[in-house]
């Protein structure tokens, strides 16, 4: 059959009389083993062309290896679902140990705990069924994306790196973390306030700022927590003053006659019950003075030196309490994102003081800057007051804070997250830092301070908090 | 967490083919391994892909940078320049990826937008009748660049304020431009107060700024 069809290629005709020649001929044993040889070849040829499309068709097709992390111990099956990698009977990888990576065989995985980081080219060697046994394997390149262990990445630089006096005077410098403890009338309060990561990773400025003060003379206590806004150039001066201002305005204005007819209306209430109008009367009256004096002289302070007042663009909030016979009465008010949390005695209640300005957009907030929040028809909400027999926490805190442990709004009116975040306070963490809510802790600022290094994914903002207790 | 998501919007026309779709490829890859070490973009960017030629195509739907992998992008030898179509699923995406914020979740970054062409949209009209609709969602920024003595600056100030113009699409000057823009996402995420944008920095000096 083969012999008859090589003739017709080649245009030989057997003619009728030469035809028992022709089956001699094709019976001749050279010819039978010639042929058969031939077959076999034409055989081993399209094997061999089939095999160069398979290794082609592997070769061709897009192997992806999802992008590991250094640190983090990384195991990913290779999809060899497909049909072009069904087609594999061996694999091997040349060089994944250095990066701390190995392959294997059975499961057909890739694991271990990457070391470095980078976008490598890593050499897969493969054969194809059918492949001789002995024969080089293919390879295939394949990119292995490793990425930096995030926390290795941030740099902390300080703010005040090989700067002077001057400098830091023109540039209205303030320290990178500060913290206090101090005796606040009948209660203590300590307060820590450090640059987030974001911030030490490019030598910027602590935004957050806090004052607090006790008034001896009248037993009213202040406590002022202000977040300055990333993207206002001035902001860092912005908190610093909002805060300053609450507090003087306070030891300027809490004057005797206005206190006295308060403290007889608090006792009227408390005794009494019922009509709250004059103690909202008074909230109204004193803290939104208080806050329009902040913006007075941020605005002021912003004309002196020719910026506007949105670069010193801050939130606020600001707490004013006093021990009576009769319990403590807590005010408040707050613009921005800050919260103001209230824990009862055996932390069984929470009260949060204030509401937040969130934003559609992450970021986007209200401060004590914006003017149209005095004239808002919401302005009077943003106070808050309470009267309470004893408390065990009052919490004053920043969105880094907040956002790291409370996430959303809704889980700062839940008692449970308030829970959590006290255990957490007191060493229920990963890092087991723990603050011991001990007056007689001299360590505790510091404990504080080293507790508000906790790690957060993607939250890195300045962080503040200050706790009455 | 709070996201930023980052949006990216590559001509692929034809007359992209060749050495400047080689040198893009080049420059957004560089710009990509900047990002990947940064601590702050690789714990909140997260980028998409749209290229616009004859087709639009989502070549990377909105992916965190830690899982993001960078496709080879490639183009026709001719074709027109789908701009307007771009757009429009750009909105389509932008409105379905996007996480508002509300008292249960975390709001994203507000998003920004980076538009690289080199020629003028093909599809005129619906992409004059985009913008509205663009301008509607809120972006942190929209940034066009304009490559090359072909790419309209004139129709991509009707989108934006701010369009950038590279005389050439060479490699050098591609890089730069997206370091630019590394440098400008680095901005993105920022407290701001509502309602305001986001500042870009200052441009290297390949890159001119269209006033």
């Amino acid at each position: 059959m083969y012999i008859e069809n090589l003739f017709k290629r080649f245009n030989v005709r057997v003619p009728a009389n030469r035809q028992k020649l022709f089956e001699q001929f094709m019976h001749e044993e050279f010819n039978v083993e010639a042929v058969k040889l031939i077959m076999e070849k034409h055989k081993i040829i399209m094997e061999n062309w089939e095999l160069k499309v398979r290794i082609e068709d592997i070769l061709a097709k897009q192997l992806i290896i999802p992008n590991a992390t250094v640190a983090k111990p990384y195991q990913e099956a290779l999809d060899f679902n497909q049909p072009e990698f069904m087609e594999i009977s061996f694999i091997a990888f040349d060089n994944l140990d250095q990066y701390g990576l190995n392959f294997n065989p059975d499961l057909k995985l890739i694991e271990g705990i990457p070391n470095q980081s980078g976008d490598f080219k890593v050499k897969m060697k493969f054969k194809v069924f059918g492949e001789d046994e002995n024969s080089e394997p293919n390879t295939k390149m394949i990119s292995l994306v490793i990425n930096a262990d995030p926390k290795s990445l941030w740099k902390n630089i300080a703010s005040d790196d090989q700067k002077d006096k001057t400098w830091k005077e023109q540039h209205y410098w303030k320290p990178d973390q500060v913290e206090d403890f101090q005796k606040l009338g009948s209660k203590h309060i300590v307060v820590s306030s450090k640059r987030g990561r974001s911030h030490a990773n490019v030598g910027a400025f602590r935004e957050d700022d806090y004052a607090f003060k006790h008034f001896e003379a009248n037993g009213w206590s202040v406590v002022c927590v202000a977040d300055g806004a990333g993207s206002a150039k001035l902001a860092r001066q912005g908190s610093k003053i909002a805060c300053k201002a609450v507090v003087d305005y306070f030891e300027q204005n809490l004057t005797d006659d206005n206190l006295r007819q308060f403290d007889e209306i608090l006792l009227h209430h408390h005794q009494e019950g019922g009509d709250s109008q004059p103690i909202s009367h008074f909230v109204y009256n004193n803290l939104s003075k208080a806050a329009l004096y902040a913006h007075q002289q941020i605005e002021g302070f912003a004309a002196e030196i020719n910026h506007p007042i949105k670069d010193f663009h801050s939130t606020l909030i600001f707490a004013l309490l006093k021990k009576f016979d009769f319990g403590y009465a807590i005010l408040t008010f707050g613009v921005g994102d800050c919260p103001i949390g209230l824990l009862n005695k055996d932390l069984t209640e929470i009260k949060l003081m204030n509401w937040l300005d969130v934003g559609e957009f992450g970021g986007g907030t209200r401060f004590i800057t914006m003017p149209e929040i005095f004239s808002s028809e919401k302005f009077p909400t943003r106070f808050g007051f309470t009267l309470t027999n004893d408390f065990s926490y009052l919490m004053l805190m920043t969105d880094g804070i907040y956002d790291a442990k409370f996430v959303v709004e809704a889980n700062l009116e839940k008692l449970e997250n308030w829970k959590t975040f006290v255990d957490d306070l007191k060493g229920n963490n990963e890092d087991r830092a723990a603050v011991s809510f001990d007056v007689s802790n001299q360590e505790i600022a510091h404990q504080l301070s080293a507790w508000m290094d906790f790690w957060s994914p993607g939250n890195h903002d300045d962080r503040t908090l200050a706790i009455i207790f | 967490m709070r996201r930023l998501p980052v949006y990216f919007l590559i001509d692929t026309s034809g007359s992209m083919y060749g050495e400047p779709i080689q040198a893009l490829n080049n420059a957004l890859s560089g710009m990509v391994n900047t990002l990947r070490a940064d601590a702050q973009a690789l714990d909140s960017l997260w980028i998409s892909m749209i290229t616009f030629d004859r087709e639009v195509k989502e070549i990377v739907p909105l992916t965190e940078l830690p899982s993001f992998q960078l496709p080879e992008i490639t183009c026709p030898q001719s074709g027109p320049t789908h701009t307007g179509h771009a757009l429009e699923m750009l909105y389509e995406k932008v409105k379905l990826d996007i996480i508002r914020g509300s008292s249960t979740q975390k709001g994203d970054w507000k998003p920004l937008m980076f538009l690289f062409t080199d020629g003028k949209p093909s599809d005129l009209q619906l992409y004059r009748e985009m913008l509205p609709k663009i301008k509607s969602l809120n972006f942190g920024a929209i940034v066009c660049c304009a490559a090359g003595h072909l790419a309209n600056d004139s129709l991509l100030k009707e989108l934006t304020p701010d369009v950038v113009h590279l005389d050439t699409a060479d490699s050098a000057t591609l890089k730069q431009f997206f370091k630019w823009v590394s440098e400008t996402i680095e901005q993105g995420n920022k407290s701001q107060g509502t309602g305001e944008s986001v500042t870009l920095p200052p441009p290297p000096s390949e890159i001119t700024l269209i006033i």
